[in-house]
């Protein structure tokens, strides 16, 4: 299995948190507040999303066309197994490289929501 | 109606932005586009910003590298290297911007008009007496015209062959969208692997003959080694990938992946078929044609070239329209959950 860049643990994690409603919009929005301060162009966010559902990490479909959208339909996501498994490896190895940097240099006061 | 002009694009601007953007993304990318509209300018700015990405990632993601190396080898011994650097990234941004359905009749019987007119122009240059050819081709007059003939009835005759391409596109099954059982879409895909397998055996054995014929018939080494390689590629790809155990979101996305990858696989083995012969042809030009001073010849082989790349080419277009409708049917398609018994 790949290792996943950090862009992708980024949009993965944004898929993963939106749940049912993650799709174009609403994924850039999510990426743009876990990359804060960075910003985060939209047109790279479908460039990933694509990239990872030809790895087989995410899929799509698409939904019913909406009013809100000029009679378009929204293309939604969903995280596969392998996804799920590629982004829990991430997290442990972020999880030591935070627990590493916190014992030498500390001064790393974040900490999760909720 | 005056709240719906300020809370979308202007018609104009719109049609614009959907032209750039890649059929494949349209939907959802102008759809994200419009959601987020605040003003004309705003619009234009993030159209700008996103669809070189979305282009991009298109051209990546419809990438056919064999069949695209193919090609850009086939106009290099045409043409030479000027216009391979030219034509290359013509065939990938074409790749990008693949529709996703089949061509229009009216569309598909235009093109097939044009050629045939341009076909005759040609004809007619070379008959003409101002024409820039030598008139010692060695072609009496009763040649030329049944020549001119046979150009006339090129344009039913391709227009008949794309008609029955239509014909035969019509009667090939896709899928329902709307809602679908599971056991539905894993039966379909079941099938669908059956039939590839099936078809890629009998390919991979018809290269493999057709290489040992190649061998003895005395072809280039370079594509006898190619039909062995796609050959021997085919007999690995009979180990499929099945989905028994995935729920209908997951299956769909494999079915997809699949039908995607198999129109690659058949893409690239049209052209492969064809390239002995567009081999010969262009040794022929050499050899019979320009060198050996007779350029009608030449020309003429120059045509039959041209339509045999027009007819691989209207194949491609009409197979891949069917796999990219399939694609989006699936898209589309929703889970039907029977309904428990007690």
């Amino acid at each position: 299995m790949d290792s996943l860049g950090q862009f992708e643990q980024i949009v993965l994690t944004a898929i993963l948190a939106l749940d049912d409603n993650a799709y174009g919009v609403t994924i850039h929005a999510k990426v743009e507040e876990l990359s804060h301060p960075k910003k985060a162009a939209r047109g790279a966010v479908y460039a990933t999303l694509d990239r990872m559902e030809d790895k087989g990490l995410i899929s799509s479909w698409l939904s019913e066309p909406t009013k809100e959208r000029g009679g378009r339909s929204r293309r939604h996501y969903r995280i596969e197994k392998t996804g799920a498994k590629a982004l829990k490896e991430s997290a442990r190895t972020a999880q030591r490289l935070f627990e590493t940097i916190a014992q030498n240099l500390g001064g790393l006061s974040w900490k999760p929501p909720g | 109606m005056e709240a719906a002009r300020l809370t979308a694009p202007p018609d104009w601007l719109e049609r614009i932005v959907l032209l750039a953007i890649p059929p494949a993304a349209r939907e959802s990318v102008a759809g994200d586009l419009w959601e987020t509209y605040r003003s004309p300018r705003q619009y234009a700015a993030e159209a700008l910003r996103t669809v070189p990405f979305v282009v991009a990632s298109q051209m990546r993601r419809n990438l056919n590298l064999p069949a695209v190396m193919l090609q850009g080898a086939l106009i290099f011994v045409f043409f030479g290297g000027p216009a391979t650097s030219v034509l290359l990234p013509v065939l990938l941004l074409r790749d990008a911007y693949q529709q996703t359905c089949r061509p229009r009749p009216q569309h598909v019987f235009r093109e097939t008009v044009l050629l045939s007119a341009a076909v005759m122009a040609l004809l007619l240059l070379i008959m003409s007496a101002k024409s820039p050819f030598p008139a010692s081709a060695g072609i009496d007059h009763a040649t030329w015209f049944s020549l001119f003939l046979n150009a006339l009835f090129l344009s039913p005759f391709l227009c008949l062959l794309r008609a029955g391409l239509i014909l035969q596109g019509d009667r090939s099954r896709l899928l329902t969208a709307g809602e679908l059982p599971r056991d539905a879409l894993a039966q379909a895909y079941a099938k669908f692997l059956g039939d590839n397998l099936c078809r890629n055996l009998l390919q991979a054995v018809a290269l493999a003959f057709a290489a040992l014929c190649g061998f003895f018939l005395g072809w280039n080494g370079l594509v006898i080694g190619l039909f062995v390689l796609a050959s021997l590629y085919l007999l690995q790809d009979c180990a499929q990938r099945r989905g028994s155990q995935l729920d209908f979101v997951s299956l769909r996305a494999l079915y997809q992946q699949e039908l995607a990858r198999q129109q690659h696989l058949r893409r690239f083995l049209r052209w492969l078929w064809f390239t002995p012969v567009l081999v010969a042809l262009h040794a022929r030009l050499d050899t019979a044609g320009l060198e050996a001073g007779r350029p009608i010849a030449g020309l003429l082989d120059c045509v039959a070239v041209a339509i045999l790349c027009f007819l691989l080419a209207a194949l491609d277009r009409e197979h891949g329209g069917r796999v990219q409708e399939q694609i989006g049917l699936l898209d589309r398609a929703r889970e039907k959950i029977s309904p428990a018994y007690p």
